[in-house]
């Protein structure tokens, strides 16, 4: 399809692109979004019939769904705060999109990057702050604490990854509920190590003390880190043999033993790459956004699944939908502020996006009434 | 082998907790002593308890998935109950006496919605006179509930549980909607499900605040208790089996009905064959569609009871901070189907087991004992993954996952 002159892994990308069923999946994850913020609409207006207010916008209705999605949307253009905002989530959904993407891809629902961010946070944290004093004074140490912590994140959210992909691969053990359930642990055990041995001293919050503050970097650099990798592990997918068993194992293992690949293996490296980059996630988290560990970090785990299906997995995909979703989070403080809108809005309209990608058929169904496509 | 490794481990569990409790007793002064002395009555209460919502949501797993479609949303329509009992429960009593108007409202609504329903699965049929005898069912239900209701429960208590009907039904809506979704449109029923869960993880908080300003609700009234005269008298037994929540009832009533109509009705024979065999069952005339929507609704009616019976049973309010106060029992659920094979009296007996781990770690909290909260509550969670590398996946359904299309279509 693409000319012959192109290396092989860009043209395998382009091909990818310009495929039929890629074009058909990119149509209806538009026409998912689209659906899910005509319905968050509809929420955001009944909604409003039941909230306390002194001057409803329309008639019984407390919110105005399109001011909330004025807010939503174009805030980071009118607020500085919100487009600095933007660039933090998007940096971290781009990451931990790209995590799940990368399982999924596999063959397997990694749910579990929650979990593997919080530990891989946890770990970035404590290494910073305890690499710290050690480094050289001035930006080169800062950047040997930054790349040390990040390390260290993503090698410990890729062996938590790893204990459910081992399950999965040598006990059959269901992997979506496996990590859940280490998503669950993770919360509970990181609060206990924090709370125990390394708490901040007189913080009243669960919390360890500050990463030094020349190893912490803005969004801009995490930004250009995180789409380096998105474009690395899309080159590792599609341009490598390594990437093909990895895509190959998961969805038919069979096949892959017939090739000589040992899928069992694969499973658990597939799931161990999704972590790492889960747990980088994390401690880009620690050193762009917060500076240290603190209880209760933010749900990116799970917007990463969002982020991921509906980039329908795919890498370059992840590249749109992080940064939508980026802002849509980021916009939630807005309404949240300026509408007194609960935030959580963003999170129903998650579950829908979810949802509606997954039945193409509905839209396949509108498309063939609507005399739209090839109506087979 | 599997069930060896299943049967094995229900085994050294109770042995081991039969065991301890001995030793205890004989060794008072002991630590062991110290610990079976929490072992007593009232932690049988609250383990059985405990196991409410998720041998409810266990319950409905096996329903769904034995027709073939795995609804891995339940932790979903556990939130969403849980929440609705309370916000309806809220906003019929308000801070003073119950509201007899919006009561009115509510069951009318209900009256309406069972009506509806009926009219909609005599559509469904070939006869269209059963339109009107299913329409007029729904509507003599009602009365028979409302009634029923009133009079068992007194006019305080019956605004709560019309609350819980509410509840119930709210959530057998969500599992329409994934019915919906996954039979009508072929959607992947574990991406599908896992909506189910966002939706209800974004929407119940949301709700929440919108109505309270809060994710937490102010505390309502709950079901309180129905107590056996004489039974409950009864030493250890009397007090966990006679003196007890009318869901921790229901429960033991669930659970041999459900094995029941698995196992000797057509329904259950159906439910079955759908998950096993649709094309088998086609052929024989029955609608593959048809009794999976009706497996998949059964999923939403236990989770509903399961969520609303959390959360206007015991607990009095909602919780929506971090993973909401239904805190992943729908998961555990999930396994406890599985550590069950698909079994109502095993999902219900791996419940009891989870349930009494959550149990115990409640007690050792009060205890004061040298390990920490955080890491106490890790222990049913660590539990379902050291059972399902143990047990395993199971041997789920022939067909489960997988969409069935009538070839006459």
């Amino acid at each position: 399809m693409s000319p012959d002159w192109l290396p092989k892994p860009i043209e395998g990308v382009i091909d990818r692109l310009v495929d039929a069923s890629a074009g058909e999946r990119l149509l209806v994850s538009v026409a998912a979004l689209v659906t899910a913020i005509l319905l968050g609409g509809v929420v955001t207006l009944v909604a409003g019939v039941f909230a306390a207010c002194e001057s409803p916008a329309v008639g019984v209705f407390c919110y105005n769904p399109l001011a909330v999605y004025r807010y939503l949307f174009l805030a980071p253009l009118s607020d500085p705060f919100i487009l600095q905002e933007t660039l933090k989530n998007s940096a971290l959904l781009l990451l931990t999109g790209l995590a799940v993407a990368v399982s999924f891809r596999a063959g397997l629902f990694n749910i579990g990057t929650q979990g593997q961010l919080v530990l891989g946070a946890l770990a970035a944290a404590l290494v910073a702050v305890r690499v710290g004093p050690a480094a050289p004074a001035g930006p080169v140490g800062g950047v040997l604490i930054a790349v040390t912590a990040m390390l260290a994140g993503s090698i410990v959210g890729g062996l938590y990854a790893a204990i459910p992909g081992a399950l999965k691969a040598y006990a059959d053990a269901n992997e979506v509920i496996t990590t859940i359930m280490l998503n669950f642990i993770a919360s509970d055990v990181a609060f206990f190590l924090v709370s125990a041995y390394f708490q901040k001293p007189g913080s009243g919050s669960v919390e360890t003390r500050d990463v030094p503050a020349a190893a912490r970097f803005g969004p801009e650099i995490a930004l250009v880190l995180a789409v380096a990798l998105v474009l690395a592990t899309t080159y590792l997918l599609w341009g490598t043999a390594f990437g093909y068993d990895l895509r190959t194992a998961g969805i038919q293992p069979e096949a892959a033993d017939y090739a000589g690949v040992d899928a069992k293996r694969m499973i658990v490296t597939s799931m161990t790459l999704s972590g790492a980059i889960g747990g980088l996630g994390g401690a880009v988290w620690v050193l762009m956004s917060v500076g240290r560990w603190v209880n209760g970090v933010p749900a990116l785990g799970f917007d990463g699944i969002t982020v991921s299906v509906l980039a329908s997995n795919n890498p370059l995909g992840v590249l749109f939908a992080g940064p939508l979703f980026g802002s849509m989070q980021a916009g939630s403080l807005s309404i949240d502020f300026q509408l007194g809108v609960p935030r959580q809005l963003v999170g129903v309209i998650r579950g829908l996006v979810i949802l509606l990608v997954a039945m193409p058929e509905f839209f396949r169904t509108l498309g063939v009434r609507w005399n739209m496509g090839e109506g087979q | 082998m599997r069930s060896l490794v299943r049967f094995a481990l229900f085994a050294v569990a109770a042995l081991g907790l039969g065991v301890l409790l001995v030793v205890g007793r004989l060794f008072p002064g002991t630590a062991v002593g110290e610990f079976a002395a929490v072992l007593d009555a009232s932690y049988a209460a609250s383990a059985l308890r405990l196991s409410v919502p998720i041998a409810f949501a266990a319950l409905g797993g096996i329903f769904a998935e034995r027709s073939g479609v795995i609804n891995i949303g339940l932790e979903g329509l556990l939130i969403v109950s849980a929440f609705t009992g309370v916000a309806v429960a809220h906003w019929l009593t308000g801070d003073g006496p119950v509201a007899v108007g919006a009561g009115v409202i509510l069951l009318l609504l209900l009256a309406l919605l069972l009506v509806i329903a009926g009219a909609a699965l005599g559509l469904l049929g070939d006869d269209r006179s059963e339109i009107a005898v299913r329409g007029g069912g729904g509507l003599l239900a009602t009365a028979v509930l409302a009634g029923l209701t009133v009079v068992l429960a007194g006019p305080t208590l019956a605004a709560t549980w019309l609350a819980f009907y509410a509840a119930v039904l709210v959530s057998t809506g969500f599992a329409l909607l994934f019915a919906v979704v996954t039979i009508e449109y072929r959607a992947d029923q574990v991406i599908a499900g896992l909506a189910v869960w966002l939706i209800a993880l974004g929407a119940a908080p949301f709700a929440s605040n919108v109505i309270w300003g809060a994710v937490n609700s102010p505390g309502v009234d709950t079901l309180g208790t129905w107590t056996t005269p004489v039974l409950s008298e009864l030493p250890v037994v009397g007090s966990v089996l006679f003196d007890a929540e009318p869901i921790v009832y229901f429960l033991l009533l669930a659970t041999p009905l459900s094995w029941y109509t698995l196992a000797h009705t057509s329904f259950g024979y159906w439910v079955r064959a759908s998950g096993e065999n649709p094309k088998a069952l086609d052929t024989a005339g029955v609608d593959v569609r048809r009794v999976r929507y009706a497996a998949v609704l059964l999923s939403g009616v236990f989770s509903g009871i399961g969520g609303a019976g959390l959360s206007l049973g015991r607990v009095g309010s909602f919780v929506g901070s971090g993973s909401t106060m239904i805190d992943g029992r729908g998961w555990i659920g999930i396994t406890a189907m599985l550590f069950g094979n698909y079994n109502p009296f095993g999902a219900f007996g791996a419940s009891l087991l989870f349930a009494s781990l959550d149990a115990l770690q409640f007690r050792l909290q009060q205890l004061d004992y040298a390990v920490p909260d955080s890491l106490m509550q890790t222990v049913p969670y660590v539990t379902v993954i050291l059972v399902l590398a143990l047990v395993g996946r199971t041997r789920t359904p022939d067909a489960a996952g997988e969409h069935y299309e009538a070839d006459e279509d």
